[in-house]
């Protein structure tokens, strides 16, 4: 177990995130121009989605699929329900609703890095679980927009009721509707880009994965390793530059939840007799936390939050602690139970 | 030379995501002219390095006349109050304008 870890922390991707956080930091002038920088997370998740739509395609939805897309579902709704329960009682319930929002989605690259680390060590995993990784991306986002309506009623706080205008002029403020929201969530770019390219691959199969092999895979993890340097150098200036500063609290949330959430889905993984790749990359997803769309959709959609608490959470707490030391301890946890 | 008329810059500070909703509200005032130009920054709320594509602001540059300016500054005041993070700055400007009104041309001469 200690062995994988290691190895996790000496693989080449792990060390280059790590250099971004130090150069990050540090307050080095490292600059990845910025189109490049929106080029390789695009080319991320076209990679991730041809991937996960061929194998679907080549092994096709086993029973045991199913049960991780269920299991995935169970903990895309439990994880905000937990989140929401526990904050509301430590922070503004605005902010505890959208904190919920942000765990209860997903990161695509702590998926991508625990398929890495699964690919390392040599445990495999199904191609259903990209589509668990889609299915889990929007019920937090209406589960935490259902909240914060349900908190407006009962603050009958006018101004962001979002209908509120007076009868002779409109509204300055859009209604948002929960289907808005699940619609923005849904032509999201990035989730249109990761649903297209996952049916495109389970469209054209094998075959077609092979023709697109050298760029998506062969070249894969060292595209991997030059953004990961950039998400470090982002990480590294969150602390480094910002003037925001969380609560303990909530800092102490963003480091304790991720294993805690992590390990329920590893018990659920195994009550559901799922596969032990699958578990662990079922774990590394309820553990993480979206950091692009979800905080892009509560900007709008939830004004009474403060960005820089679900933000710096996700990203500047939670990530890095996934994918430095998280994926590995759920993978350590996985053996035991999986043993 | 076509003389000079007087004019106010609004100045427009805030998340790229609202974005559309700003424009969307400029428009339902009848503003259709503005110039966007997405930028970074920092401030109460964390870094916007733009390095993700979301986290980053945008700049909207308005040029308009001082009765128009008061509505859409009562809307961006109604906006503030429900917890947008917008920020408007207004300055006094004076612009060459394209198209001279007859008015504008006598005072030429």
């Amino acid at each position: 177990m200690l062995e994988a870890a290691g190895r996790n922390l000496l693989d080449p991707v792990i060390l280059f995130f790590v250099l971004g956080v130090l150069a990050g930091l540090i307050r080095s002038n490292l600059e990845m121009p910025q189109p490049i920088a929106k080029f390789l997370s695009l080319y991320l998740l076209v990679a991730i989605g041809l991937k996960g739509g061929t194998t679907l395609a080549v092994e096709g939805l086993s029973a045991s699929g199913a049960m991780a897309v269920l299991a995935a579902l169970i903990m895309a709704v439990s994880v905000p329900i937990i989140t929401y329960g526990v904050l509301k009682r430590l922070v503004d319930p605005f902010n505890a609703a959208a904190v919920a929002g942000t765990y209860g989605s997903v990161s695509a690259v702590t998926f991508i890095a625990a398929q890495q680390f699964l690919d390392k060590n040599g445990i495999p995993f199904g191609g259903y679980m990209t589509v668990a990784m889609v299915l889990m991306e929007t019920p937090a986002i209406i589960l935490a927009v259902t909240l914060v309506t349900l908190l407006r009623a009962k603050q009958a706080v006018a101004p962001v009721s979002l209908s509120a205008a007076a009868a002779d002029q409109p509204s300055v403020i859009p209604a948002l509707s929960i289907g808005r929201v699940v619609y923005e969530a849904l032509t999201y770019g990035g989730h249109v880009l990761l649903v297209g390219s996952l049916v495109i691959g389970f469209v054209a199969g094998a075959p077609g994965q092979d023709a697109i092999r050298p760029l998506f895979s062969d070249l894969f993890k060292g595209i991997l390793a030059f953004f990961l340097l950039d998400m470090g150098l982002l990480v590294g200036r969150q602390f480094g530059d910002a003037e925001f500063r969380l609560e303990y609290v909530l800092t102490a949330f963003a480091l304790i939840a991720p294993p805690l959430y992590g390990s329920l889905a590893l018990l659920l993984a195994r009550v559901f007799a799922l596969a032990q790749g699958d578990a662990v990359l079922l774990a590394a997803l309820s553990a993480s936390a979206s950091y692009i769309v979800v905080p892009a959709i509560l900007r709008y959609a939830v004004p009474e939050a403060r960005p820089g608490i679900y933000f710096t959470m996700a990203l500047g707490l939670t990530f890095p602690f996934n994918i430095i030391a998280g994926i590995p301890l759920y993978h350590a946890i996985s053996e035991l139970l999986w043993r | 030379m076509r003389p000079l008329e007087d004019k106010k810059l609004l100045t427009l500070i805030a998340p790229i995501e609202l974005q559309r909703m700003l424009i969307d509200t400029l428009k339902r005032r009848e503003i259709g002219g503005y110039t966007l130009v997405p930028c970074t920054g920092a401030g109460t709320t964390g870094l916007r390095s733009g390095m993700l594509g979301v986290d980053s602001n945008v700049l909207i540059y308005v040029i308009i006349s001082e009765q128009r300016l008061q509505r859409v500054l009562e809307d961006m005041d109604t906006l503030m109050r429900s917890g947008y993070r917008v920020k408007a700055i207004v300055q006094d400007i004076a612009i060459m304008p394209r198209k001279v009104t007859a008015e504008g041309a006598q005072n030429a001469d």
